[in-house]
This record gives C-alpha cells, sequence and structure tokens, in this order.
C-alpha cells in the first residue's frame, strides 16, 4: 500500500540568460532558501531527510557527480542523495523519484532539487551538447540537433492536421506574455532584475516576422535557455498535514518512453494508449505515433489520469504547466494529454481555451518559452508553481495577481525529453 | 596564462578536449558494403520488420536481424530548412534534413536532401538514396536526392 505524498512547499531562482553572480550550488541554494523561508510552513531545513538532485548535462556542467556538491553546499549531509537525469524530463522524472521514495514509506521528507547552469558556454555549442543527447551515431552527424527535429514534427504535423504557424506563434505569444506578471522569468525585464533586455510582451506579428530556425520554427517559437534552479520538498500525510495547513497532493503521476531516433516509431495504429473519455473510432485511420505526435507523453498522461481519476482532463484541469520546448511541441502535447483530439490542437489555442481565464491555463508562468528552460531544474519549476496556483498564491511569489488561476483545484504538470524519448505528467490537487 | 573574461565575479576560460575511439559494433557492415556501393538495411524475419537506420538486434523481438540490400529509393515524408545549427554545422547552413520513406524499409531515416532546387521539395517527393566517393564512416556517408 503507498503511502499519500504532498507538496509543502517550493522555491525557485530568478531566472537568466547567465546568472553570472552564482555557482550552480549557489543558486540552489537561492531557490533552497525561497523553500524553506518563504513558504508558510511549519519544518525546519533538518527535517528534511534525503533529496533527489537533477541536472541534465555533465557537458553544461564540466563538473561529475554534482549532486555531491549541492547535497553539501545545502548541508544535507550524510542524508540519502541521488541524481536523476533523462534530458528535458529530468525535473519531472526527479518529482516522481521524490514521489516513490515517500510513497513507499523509505523518507517522510525528500527535497527534490534541480538546477543547470547553460551560459557558460556559446549558443551553437549548447545547442551541440543538447543534440548530443540524440543518436550520435545516425542523426547528429548529419547535422541533427533538437530545433531541427521538432521542426521535421511540426512540418508533418501540419500535413497530417494543417496545423498553421499562426496557431503556434499564439502560443508563444500566450506564454511570454504570460512570463511578464512573473517577476523570475527570464524574458521579463521589468520585474527580473537578470531579466533580458529584449524581453517584453509580443504579439502574433513579432512571432512572424522573426528569423526561421528551421522551418517552421522561428527564434521566438523556441524554448529560452537557462541557468537557475528550483526546489520542491515532498512529505508524507502524516508530515505533510503538520508541516502546512494547505499542502497540494500527488495524486496520479505516470511515465512514458520512445524510441531516440523518432524514425523509428511505429506507424501503424496498434500502439496509441485510448485516455479514458476517448473512442478508437476518432484515430481509427491515424499512423500513430509517427513523427506528429508523442506517444511517451501520452502513455505518461493515461497512467496519471487512471491514478488520479481525471476521464474529463480539459475540464476537470484548471491549470497546467507543460513543456513547451516549441510552440509547435505544445500544441502536440495539448494532443497528448487529451484536451483536443488528435489534429484539434491547434484549434485549441486560436479559441483561446489555455489562456489564464480560458478552459485550462496552460503555462501561466510563461512555460519554457516565457519563463526558463534551465533543463535540469525545469521540471521542478513546474511542480512549484502549479504548487503555488492551487495554494492560491502565486501571486504573492510572481509579484502579480494577474496569472493566478482563480479557483484553481487540479492540476497538472507534463515533463518532456528529446523529441518525447521519456514523458512523466503528474496530477496535484488541492 | 590563464585566459581571464571578467573580476567581478571572476570569469575565466576552462578547456577540455576528447578523443574518443568509437566502435560501430554489430552495425560495422552497414559501413563496409556502402564501399561496395551498396546500401544495406537490417530485417527481423521473424516480425517481418526492416530497419534503416539498421539494428542488429530486433526491438521487437530480441532475436538478431540479418543484412538485407534496400533500393534507397523513396519518398519525403517530412522535411525542413536548417537556418541555424549546432556549433559542428554551422558551417553548413542553410541545409536540408527530411524523415525519407525507403522502398521496403519499416522506419524512417533521418538524411540530408542535396539539391540544387530547394523550393521544389515537397512531402511525397520521389528521393533516391547517394553515397559519397570518399567515405568518411560515419552516417553523412549517404544522403538522399530528388529523383523525379
Ligand atoms: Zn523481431
Amino acid at each position: 500500500m503507498t503511502r499519500k505524498v504532498a507538496i509543502v512547499a517550493g522555491g525557485v531562482t530568478y531566472f537568466s540568460k547567465a546568472r553570472k553572480d552564482k555557482t550552480q550550488e549557489e543558486l540552489a541554494a537561492e531557490a533552497m532558501r525561497m523553500a524553506l523561508y518563504e513558504n508558510d510552513i511549519n519544518m525546519s531545513k533538518d527535517d528534511i531527510e534525503g533529496s533527489v538532485i537533477g541536472y541534465f548535462s555533465d557537458h553544461f556542467e564540466n563538473q561529475l557527480k554534482f549532486g555531491a556538491i549541492i547535497q553539501d553546499y545545502l548541508g544535507l549531509n550524510p542524508k540519502s542523495n541521488v541524481r536523476i537525469e533523462g534530458g528535458g524530463a529530468t525535473g519531472g522524472l526527479a518529482i516522481r523519484e521524490g514521489y516513490a521514495q515517500v510513497a513507499s514509506g523509505l523518507l517522510d521528507v525528500v527535497a527534490v532539487i534541480g538546477f543547470e547552469k547553460m551560459s557558460e558556454v556559446n549558443t551553437a555549442k549548447g545547442n551541440e551538447f543538447i543534440a548530443l543527447a540524440s543518436d550520435t551515431d545516425w542523426d547528429f552527424p548529419i547535422g541533427g540537433y533538437y530545433s531541427g527535429y521538432y521542426a521535421l514534427m511540426a512540418r508533418r504535423h501540419m500535413e497530417e492536421f494543417g496545423t498553421t504557424e499562426e496557431q503556434m506563434a499564439m502560443v508563444a505569444v500566450k506564454n511570454r506574455n504570460n512570463a511578464q506578471y512573473n517577476k523570475f522569468a527570464q524574458t521579463n525585464p521589468k520585474m527580473n532584475p537578470y531579466g533580458m533586455r529584449d524581453g517584453g510582451f509580443i504579439k502574433v506579428e513579432d512571432v512572424l516576422k522573426s528569423p526561421y530556425v528551421a522551418y517552421p520554427l522561428k527564434r521566438l517559437d523556441i524554448c529560452l535557455m537557462s541557468d537557475g534552479a528550483a526546489v520542491a520538498i515532498l512529505a508524507s500525510e502524516e508530515k505533510a498535514k503538520k508541516i502546512t495547513d494547505t499542502p497540494v497532493w500527488i495524486t496520479g503521476t505516470g511515465a512514458g518512453s520512445d524510441a531516440m531516433r523518432a524514425g523509428d516509431r511505429p506507424r501503424d495504429n496498434k500502439s496509441l494508449p485510448l485516455l479514458p473519455h476517448e473512442k478508437p473510432e476518432w484515430y481509427k485511420n491515424l499512423e500513430y505515433p509517427g513523427v506528429h505526435s508523442f506517444r511517451a507523453g501520452r502513455e505518461a498522461a493515461r497512467q496519471a489520469y487512471k491514478m488520479a481519476g481525471i476521464d474529463n482532463p480539459l475540464k476537470q484541469l484548471d491549470v497546467i504547466e507543460l513543456h513547451d520546448a516549441y510552440t509547435s511541441s505544445e500544441i502536440q502535447t495539448y494532443e497528448d494529454l487529451g484536451l483536443a483530439r488528435y489534429g484539434e490542437g491547434g484549434k485549441l489555442i486560436q479559441e483561446g481555451q489555455t489562456l489564464v481565464d480560458g478552459e485550462v491555463a496552460v503555462n501561466p508562468s510563461g512555460g519554457l518559452i516565457g519563463n526558463m528552460h534551465a533543463v535540469g531544474a525545469t521540471g521542478i519549476m513546474q511542480a512549484v508553481e502549479v504548487f503555488w496556483q492551487l495554494q492560491g498564491i502565486a501571486g504573492k511569489f510572481h509579484g502579480s495577481d494577474k496569472t493566478q488561476v482563480r479557483g484553481a483545484e487540479t492540476g497538472l504538470i507534463h515533463s518532456h525529453a528529446g523529441t518525447g524519448t521519456y514523458v512523466t505528467v503528474s496530477v496535484l490537487r488541492r | 596564462m590563464t585566459e581571464v573574461f571578467g573580476i567581478d565575479p571572476l570569469i575565466i576560460k576552462n578547456e577540455y578536449f576528447i578523443e574518443y575511439r568509437h566502435s560501430y559494433g554489430k552495425t560495422s557492415p552497414f559501413f563496409e558494403n556502402l564501399s561496395k556501393g551498396k546500401i544495406m538495411a537490417t530485417r527481423c524475419e521473424h516480425c517481418n520488420k526492416t530497419f534503416m537506420p539498421p539494428r542488429a538486434d530486433c526491438p521487437y523481438c530480441l532475436r538478431e536481424t540479418k543484412w538485407v540490400e534496400i533500393s534507397g529509393k523513396g519518398r519525403i515524408h517530412t522535411f525542413s530548412t536548417m537556418y541555424f545549427a549546432g556549433e559542428k554545422f554551422l558551417k553548413d547552413v542553410p541545409f536540408y534534413l527530411a524523415y525519407v520513406e525507403l522502398e521496403g524499409v519499416d522506419t524512417l531515416l533521418l538524411t540530408r536532401i542535396k539539391t540544387k532546387e530547394p523550393e521544389k521539395l515537397k512531402i511525397g517527393m520521389k528521393i533516391k538514396l547517394r553515397i559519397a566517393r570518399e567515405l568518411e564512416w560515419r552516417a553523412s556517408d549517404i544522403w538522399a536526392e530528388p529523383d523525379e
């Protein structure tokens, strides 16, 4: 019998293209300090029984076994500590690992800590490092890199379903503009002292006019590369109730996977994980997953929904933080999560259903496009953001109430790695 | 002398170079056959699946696969123009990447498309794989060209 697990505290750093003012361990301390001292909790650092530490790249950091340094710097020795790595899904996988440690009864209070410092190499080198997280025998040597892979997938999605560049641009506008009410967001120069100077609000035309990186993806369709850290503290039911009056429960979690080379994924209809509200005849003629959709995301959602009793995600979920590495992948993810049928993700953003005041607010923090993508911290930032949303106090942390989703009760976090090789989905409830 | 980029905070230059002696293992015959002008895929006769890039072991049943020659003819499944790239390939931009459907192959192959008329590229266009005259023993030794 597994135990109930709650998030009881969260913290993030200011995100920035370059936080040269602090080392990785100092950034982790910035996020941990917020978790311990800015959340309304009745606990001390000594109550933490162990940590799960996520970071993506030994190449970016030029330091192996960084987990041991973070653990030491945060004064957590000699408690349990493990490093989790799963590309872009590192944070989501770390949250699941923390969940498993508490649910199983191994530990009562676990700190899940994620960080990344991507600024110590130039952007093209950074893209190359990320590309090394694709197949280095077959895909990397021909000039493959992630914006290229996602562009190929996006074009197939356009061909298959009629998705448009304008719809993608609307995702960028939503997320970037949400970030203007989040003081931690990299694209928020007004509120974030480390924010990018050319950030600020954008319009659909700005996205469409921004230079192509790989057709159909343009500069403003693509996520940030960031320095920063995030911390979520997880606790068992008994401890959670002592620590806070407003715990947020992790009521469901799932994880999926798929082939590293997206071309190796099936294109028949035999492996489509069907969500509770869907009918097989909807997708009778759909080649799946092909390169247009993320089967791992769907499988993760299927598991999490089953566990959490979600059978109408669009209506039941109030707030979602999902992995918008690209505007196209946010639209693809709407469909993988069953917020819209396959092929109708573009319509969902066009109708404004994922705006803060829409049917389900998606990426009110600004997501990876507006807020941050410090890879190892990203999935943990999502957990912290939805935690604050469900507590109703996002405004206190963001420095603006504008993106607080009123009365939010149920949320979802979605963490995704390299073209959908690992995806985690967790459902959170206040 | 250590190169210094800033003093508050102190920022210095670190470098790290690595050479790997990388083995292609059981897929080595793919490259040997390229030198004979043949493009080989692998096939699992138990599952009736043909893999390109080749896999020595079938992911569906984990039996060993067999080498089969393929025509290299196919169609564009999706394609894109790269205006930016990782550091190593910045010198090549703009270039074209595609997933191609190949005759007798169940997977899609990611490959470059080389063409003098990029504006004519479209999904469904017929292509043929070409082999480099001087092999570098890398996936870049093959690429697609329009075949219509
Ligand atoms: Zn087989």
